[in-house]
């Protein structure tokens, strides 16, 4: 996410934390997240911008000067129609990576929102860590940051027309990568 | 002597586990059986590491991963941490990834760039091919005590490249690449160079599952678990709702425990040409034999494994339920980190011919559906665990798994390429042939140690 909130937007200071608008937008992703911790994916498919790019970069190991690692083959790369198929695959019933399905908690924190390029439009970045644990399995642990671009679609309603997840494995310690983020 | 390999075990490690069996009693082939105790055993997973990873050939990386000079890669070969490196002269060369001194870990990125390699720990500093320049406080060694000739990095023992794959091995004795791959080069000719060059793209992904290597190498080879275990995507209209439709095809094995399938896909023009692009067709009959080329026209599937580890999966499928088949050429590694979980690579290639927007869809249909995201590989991944999960217990390891589908399959003489091939796509005839080379491997006499004298640099290419 850019440093410098893009003018044509809201005022910085209208998204900071403690404004309504803030509040407005953490609401979003707290209800989104509890629709992928209670399974409820065909809801949570619904809050998908029909132009949605959803992306989780490999991440590698680099000496500081070359930056942070983030690479261009990814581990999700996605579209609507992507998105779909994972949701009706989970729904058929014989996904065996999730039937029976993981526990998961979805944690957001140090949530900033800055202005989009659009009116309607606001990039909002977040810690995130997703807890997963399956039948008598210890629990698998994913961190990172979330970097979405949502699309304020009518009062306190919103799209997700971009997520970029930024996980800081380099090396995913799960048997799959079977939850959504 | 500054290069002796020290060892503390008798020369010998005998033929007998603990218990007084011999491996050959609870693994056999020829029967189809194969016991559950291999897949979580200790004592087992100990001779695996001296006997096949401490000798076999196995895959390191692409020379594509490497393409300037100084270019670098920290891999393993066998298990044993490498890193492949591109020295200033493009000789392409693989050293253990630890320094001569104390053993500190050498490269500590994942891919790097350098014209040297200098050991954080007390400054050593090694050239890109692998020659000590320089160590610490030199003027207070006396005479004789840094003998910086004889402390160049730890080569590889024997490396080689064949289209590219670059492939290593710590056995010095052991036999050339292109011996121990024998056949398997006419096979890697179709997947490798049916168009021109291949190249990787990208890093691979790497994920760790709480399985058995040999869970995942034993479904490489496995076309009939497709219907089942992919299920879902059968009742999304992804697979074919025929649970034979992966049957149609040959299975091949070779010497040295290679072994392959070759499948016709759904009679579309999408499922030919191995997935590839129309325009890339006449390219077959440029770059392979007739022979060849008629394999590569007639056929939408492929799965080969480089024994033991390394397999190719040349695939056709759509990403989602709106988008039409296209080829993905996937690659994948195992590397074992106990008997009971394993490091998974996986690699995306392509022909370096292939038009651009072939090569979008085929990498995002790669990620769609491969890999730990992936919609097909998120099932195999649960089947591998759960089986070795349950092999863990004194009562299961009593059992073997049953490997018999096909014992009395006839071969088919009229399958143009070499090795013993069989007309059809279901039945664990490459299954027993991989275990079979394993238990050879393991009942193989051990080298007494060989003391190298001077690092073998020995180039790529």
């Amino acid at each position: 996410m850019s440093a410098a909130p893009h003018s044509a937007g809201v005022p910085a200071d209208a998204c900071a934390p403690g404004t309504p608008l803030y509040g407005e937008i953490l609401g979003f992703l707290y209800r989104e997240a509890a629709l992928l911790d209670n399974n409820e994916y065909g809801a949570w498919i619904e809050l998908c911008a029909e132009d949605i790019h959803y992306v989780m970069p490999v991440r590698t190991t680099q000496v500081r000067a070359r930056g942070p690692g983030f690479e261009q083959v990814s581990f999700f790369d996605e579209n609507i129609h992507s998105l779909r198929t994972r949701v009706a695959r989970l729904e058929t019933g014989s996904a065996w990576a999730e039937t029976p399905p993981s526990r998961t908690r979805h944690f957001l924190t140090n949530v900033l929102v800055q202005a989009g390029e659009r009116p309607d439009e606001f990039a909002v970045a977040a810690n995130f860590l997703v807890t997963r644990t399956r039948a008598e399995q210890a629990y698998q642990m994913f961190a990172g940051r979330r970097e979405d671009l949502l699309r304020r679609v009518a009062p306190s309603e919103y799209r997700i027309a971009r997520r970029r997840i930024l996980v800081d494995q380099t090396v995913i310690t799960s048997t799959n990568l079977s939850v959504l983020f | 002597m500054a290069n002796e390999r020290i060892s503390g075990k008798a020369s010998q490690p005998g033929m007998r586990l603990a218990s007084g069996e011999d491996l050959e009693q609870i693994v056999r082939p020829a029967e189809g059986l194969i016991s559950r105790r291999i897949f979580a055993d200790p004592e087992v997973y100990e001779r695996e590491l001296e006997q096949i990873f401490g000798r076999a050939w196995f895959f390191i990386g692409h020379e594509s991963e490497i393409p300037e000079r100084g270019d670098i890669v920290a891999r393993q070969c066998g298990v044993d941490p490498v890193i492949m490196v591109r020295d200033q002269a493009g000789v392409v060369r693989a050293f253990l990834n630890s320094c001569r001194h104390r053993g500190m870990r050498l490269c500590r990125a994942d891919r790097d760039h350098a014209t040297a390699l200098r050991c954080p720990y007390h400054g050593w500093t090694y050239s890109t091919s692998g020659e000590l320049l320089a160590a610490s406080s030199e003027h207070h060694y006396g005479p004789g005590e840094l003998d910086k000739a004889q402390l160049g990095l730890i080569p590889v023992a024997r490396l080689g490249s064949y289209r590219g794959l670059v492939f290593g091995s710590w056995d010095p004795a052991a036999p050339s690449l292109e011996e121990w791959l024998g056949d398997m080069r006419w096979y890697l000719d179709i997947i490798f160079g049916r168009t021109g060059e291949i190249e990787f793209v990208g890093v691979p992904q790497i994920w760790d599952v709480e399985c058995s290597w040999k869970f995942a190498t034993d479904n490489f080879t496995d076309n009939f678990h497709v219907y089942w275990t992919h299920q879902s995507l059968v009742e999304l209209g992804m697979l074919p709702s025929d649970p034979d439709f992966a049957s149609h095809g040959h299975m091949v094995t070779l010497d040295n425990g290679h072994i392959l399938h070759f499948v016709q896909g759904p009679p579309m023009e999408a499922f030919q040409g191995l997935g590839l692009p129309k325009s890339l067709w006449p390219r077959f009959a440029e770059h392979l034999s007739p022979a060849q080329a008629r394999i590569a026209q007639a056929h939408g599937y492929s799965a080969g494994t480089m024994w033991p580890n390394f397999h190719w999966l040349q695939l056709v499928t759509a990403g989602d339920t709106k988008s039409e088949p296209v080829g993905i050429l996937n690659l994948r590694l195992e590397v074992p980190l106990s008997p009971t979980r394993t490091r998974m690579y996986s690699w995306f290639a392509i022909d370096k011919a292939a038009p651009a927007d072939y090569r979008k869809t085929s990498y995002e249909t790669y990620v769609r559906c491969f890999g730990p995201s992936g919609i097909f590989d998120q099932d195999d991944m649960e089947n591998w665990e759960e089986c070795t999960a349950a092999a863990r217990g004194p009562a299961a390891k009593r059992y073997a798994l049953h490997h018999k589908m096909g014992l009395a399959r006839p071969t088919d003489a009229t399958w143009a390429g070499p090795g013993i091939a069989y007309a059809d796509s279901y039945g664990e005839m490459t299954q027993r042939a991989w275990y079979a080379e394993w238990l050879r491997r393991m009942r193989q006499p051990a080298h007494a140690p060989t003391a190298v004298q001077r690092p073998r640099v020995t180039a790529a290419s």
